[in-house]
């Protein structure tokens, strides 16, 4: 009996093991390439920073750059202020039709990317929009909508149901409830889906590839150079997107936690 | 003469959310500086009223006045009327400072009584303080209201209202979160606080005896009607209707007949009485209060039964004493054994006569 669960025990750890490693492994290895002297992937002949301060001098990687943060900064703050008002619109509706507007809503965020990326692109191929920075920034922002909502909707939930009445109680119009009591209240959610947004958003390759024919984001660059052999300036510039994205969401993982406190 | 004491008064108010009625033809008028409680079962419509006096419901029929002006229409923030909520609704994004300054600082300079926004801020300052010693709960102005403890937030929603001046304070269940104890203190405190003010306080409540502690006006609810309006005191001993009779206080109710001017029958037996002016032989209920009704021995009692069982209730038993057709519930300091057999008497004045309810 003992041993059985011995054994149980050390194939739950190895099978642990596996998934990490298989999880982690390889962009460890990436990250390890990137400070790696020889172009060879195949040898380990030193370290440097070359790589690195390749990416500062190429022009294809700063405009994509400038592309990433530009369409990630104003589909964050878009997606913000259109799901923080949806969110406040929703939770004030009767209890079915919030419900269903809360399902619809839930839906963008379970679809495949693909299916979102290519029937975005059939919206504006069919509404003759010309695929540039323009839709890829709109794609942005349909996608990064929901997670601020799903932010947003659980602070309004805690919230007391009376705080609205309170502020219009205490001599608030109306619109001044809304900006002086209910955005400061929430405001901790707003904040998480902000950076929830803004982190989809550089993180995203797919929805971008079918919505851009014209503007390149930095995921899009990896994957056109990676077609002509990857270059460690492309592992550089990966493992800098990887540790961007992590460091954003161990500060919303941390926001959350906090707030369950 | 009582015409220009009423401050607000509600004519023919009916409310319905979609299908449901929750409020029938509600007329009521409420005094300046009155302390009014709104009792009833939850679901009664208590609540509801309290909202479409606040201005967050509007009636579906029917008028609120506010001395003697028609309120329809005129949105909360118009209103000289402040609310304590039920769960508070203290704003947790600030100190309890800001919580109660919140009010005044949406005011004009101007309105606040003195001209520049420095004279205004010193002015807020001021009364907040004020505020905060009327509720004793000085030192508190730099916590966050999320460290308080229910009883000690319960006092900065007080103030939070309160430092507005209002001419009506609207209260629903502000109490029901505290435990006993407290609650007792602080039925007390707001009594004591709303004489100091001389404003009106209308309070919500489900609980017949803060009802009677604090209230000048009881207005007893049921379904969406009224029942009875009254002071405390004509409202526990002058019930209008088996409703009210059971709601407030314990009651022992039982069918009877009226015979004739001051004598009815129930319980197998007839008694004296002090009512009159109903119809011969007209069918009413009876309703006897628990420490109303005599244990005596059982050779001169008018009933006789036996005690089914004893209950130590602090300053009274309370016993069940069964006499055939009917269960009295009998509140006495002095207590039977189990089993044995006792005698009930009832004076004729704390016999309470109340005409059947029309069944709809």
């Amino acid at each position: 009996m003992v041993n059985g669960r011995r054994v149980s025990k050390a194939v739950k750890g190895t099978y642990l093991a596996l998934i990490i490693a298989f999880l982690y492994l390889p962009i460890l290895v990436m990250i390890a390439l990137s400070f790696n002297k020889s172009v060879s992937r195949a040898e380990w002949t030193g370290f440097t920073l070359d790589w690195y301060a390749k990416l500062l001098v190429s022009d294809a990687i700063l405009s994509a750059l400038k592309v990433t943060l530009s369409v990630a900064v104003t589909a964050a703050v878009v997606s913000t202020v259109i799901g923080t008002l949806a969110a406040i619109g929703m939770h004030a509706m009767k209890q079915g039709w919030s419900d269903l507007m809360v399902t619809l809503s839930y839906l963008p965020m379970t679809t495949p990317d693909i299916v979102t990326g290519v029937s975005l692109m059939l919206m504006f191929v069919f509404m003759k929009v010309p695929l540039n920075g323009g839709t890829m920034l709109m794609a942005h922002i349909a996608f990064d909508t929901p997670y601020v909502v799903f932010s947003v909707m659980p602070r309004l939930k805690q919230m007391d149901p009376n705080m609205y009445e309170a502020a219009l109680d205490l001599g608030c119009k109306p619109m001044e409830a809304i900006v002086k009591v209910i955005i400061p209240e929430i405001k901790p959610g707003i904040v998480t889906g902000a950076l929830m947004a803004f982190t989809m958003s550089i993180d995203d390759f797919v929805i971008s590839y079918f919505t851009s024919n014209t503007a390149q984001n930095l995921s899009m660059l990896v994957y056109s150079s990676a077609r002509r052999g990857v270059e460690p300036t492309m592992y550089a510039l990966s493992t800098l997107m990887f540790a961007v994205v992590l460091a954003l969401l161990l500060v919303v993982n941390r926001r959350n936690s906090l707030e369950e406190m | 003469m009582v015409q220009d004491m009423r401050l607000i008064e509600l004519k023919g108010v009916c409310k319905s959310f979609g299908d449901t009625r929750v409020l029938h033809d509600v007329n009521l008028y409420i005094r300046k500086c009155e302390f009014i409680t709104l009792l009833g079962p939850s679901g009664c419509g208590k609540t509801t009223m309290l909202r479409i006096i606040g201005g967050f419901e509007t009636p579906s029929e029917g008028e609120v006045y506010f001395d003697g002006k028609d309120l329809t229409g005129i949105p909360p923030y118009k209103r000289r009327i402040n609310t304590v909520f039920q769960k508070y609704a203290l704003f947790t994004h600030l100190n309890v400072f800001d919580n109660i300054a919140f009010g005044l600082k949406l005011k004009t300079p101007e309105t606040l009584g003195v001209k520049t926004k420095r004279e205004a801020k010193a002015e807020i300052e001021k009364r907040v303080q004020r505020m905060l010693k009327l509720v004793k709960m000085e030192g508190y102005e730099k916590r966050s209201v999320d460290s308080l403890s229910g009883g000690q937030q319960q006092r900065i929603a007080i103030a939070r209202a309160l430092v507005n001046e209002p001419e009506v304070l609207l209260l629903d269940e502000p109490l029901g979160a505290l435990d006993l104890k407290l609650r007792k203190e602080m039925q007390l405190e707001l009594k004591s606080m709303q004489q100091q003010l001389g404003i009106t306080f209308i309070y919500v409540t489900h609980d017949q005896e803060e009802a009677l502690t604090m209230s000048d006006t009881v207005v007893v609810l049921n379904g969406g009607r009224i029942q009875q309006i009254g002071d405390p005191k004509r409202i526990y001993d002058e019930p209008k209707n088996a409703f009210v009779a059971d709601f407030i206080g314990e009651s022992n109710i039982l069918p009877g007949i009226m015979l004739e001017d001051e004598l009815v029958e129930f319980a197998g037996r007839e008694f004296p009485c002090v009512d009159e002016g109903f119809d011969a032989n007209e069918p009413v209920d009876v309703v006897v209060r628990p420490e109303d009704i005599m244990v005596v021995g059982s050779d001169v009692g008018m009933l006789t039964g036996t005690v089914e069982s004893v209950l130590f209730k602090g300053v009274h038993y309370e016993m069940m004493i069964h006499t055939g057709d009917f269960r009295w519930k009998v509140h006495s300091t002095t207590m039977q054994p189990v089993g044995s057999e006792v005698g009930l008497s009832i004076v004729p004045f704390n016999i309470h006569i109340m005409r059947r309810e029309a069944k709809p």
